[in-house]
């Protein structure tokens, strides 16, 4: 696995668990516990994810709108690379 | 509306093509216990539930249903790479290339493409929800 694979698996972790956060505290919106960790989880993936769009382009285009070539750009998330 | 995120929910990364494996796995896609019904199920019923809290949740479910669609579609497309003629037949993958060839269609594995009567919208709160539970049981 290279580095940018690296960097977004775990950002897949943080952003898995944020997911089913959302979703518990969709039905249990004053568990101090889970928003706790909702903001936790969502800080550490922010760091991650401004680290990847700074090496490697955009996330969601308008994180990044000065690079309109990038998000264009190829791998697309179903495309395997030759490095791969 | 809804905002695209250039990356997979897991990412997928199959070194090994396998026709046949993807036959199999096409369910999943457009079955009828499949991704896509499961997306179109919860996106639907969300409009007529009376609790804001299953508003919420049918809507960020829903959302969640087409970020795995996507992952199945990736596992597709990269099952049916670079394949010859022989190895589409062997795998019994002919039937689905003469309509297709390898473009990644909404289908069950039998080739029946998908359709929403797999889904069912109520409005009616307990009859959807009971759906649901069912549809969850079968995928």
């Amino acid at each position: 696995m290279n580095e940018k694979q690296e960097l977004m698996k775990k950002i897949a972790t943080y952003d898995f668990a944020i997911v089913e956060l959302n979703l518990y505290l969709d039905t249990h919106p004053t568990d101090r516990d889970a928003k706790r960790k909702l903001a936790d989880f969502e800080e550490k993936s922010g760091v991650l994810r401004a680290e990847y769009e700074e090496k490697y382009g955009p996330i969601i285009f308008r994180d990044t709108p000065e690079k309109r070539m990038c998000w264009i750009k190829n791998p697309w998330p179903w495309d395997l690379c030759e490095e791969d | 509306m809804w905002v695209y995120e250039k990356k997979l929910q897991y990412p997928v990364k199959i070194k090994n093509p396998n026709p046949a494996l993807a036959k199999i796995i096409m369910s999943q896609y457009g079955g009828p216990d499949g991704e896509l019904g499961a997306s179109l199920r919860y996106l639907s019923q969300r409009y007529s539930m009376p609790y804001p809290e299953l508003k919420a949740i049918l809507t960020d479910i829903g959302t969640e249903e087409l970020a795995h669609l996507e992952m199945v579609g990736a596992i597709i497309y990269q099952l049916t790479r670079n394949l010859t003629p022989e190895e589409i037949k062997a795998a019994g993958m002919d039937a689905y290339f003469v309509d297709h060839t390898t473009g990644v269609y909404p289908a069950s594995a039998a080739g029946v493409p998908f359709t929403a009567a797999y889904i069912q919208s109520k409005g009616d709160v307990l009859t959807d929800l009971h759906e649901n539970l069912a549809a969850e049981q079968k995928q």
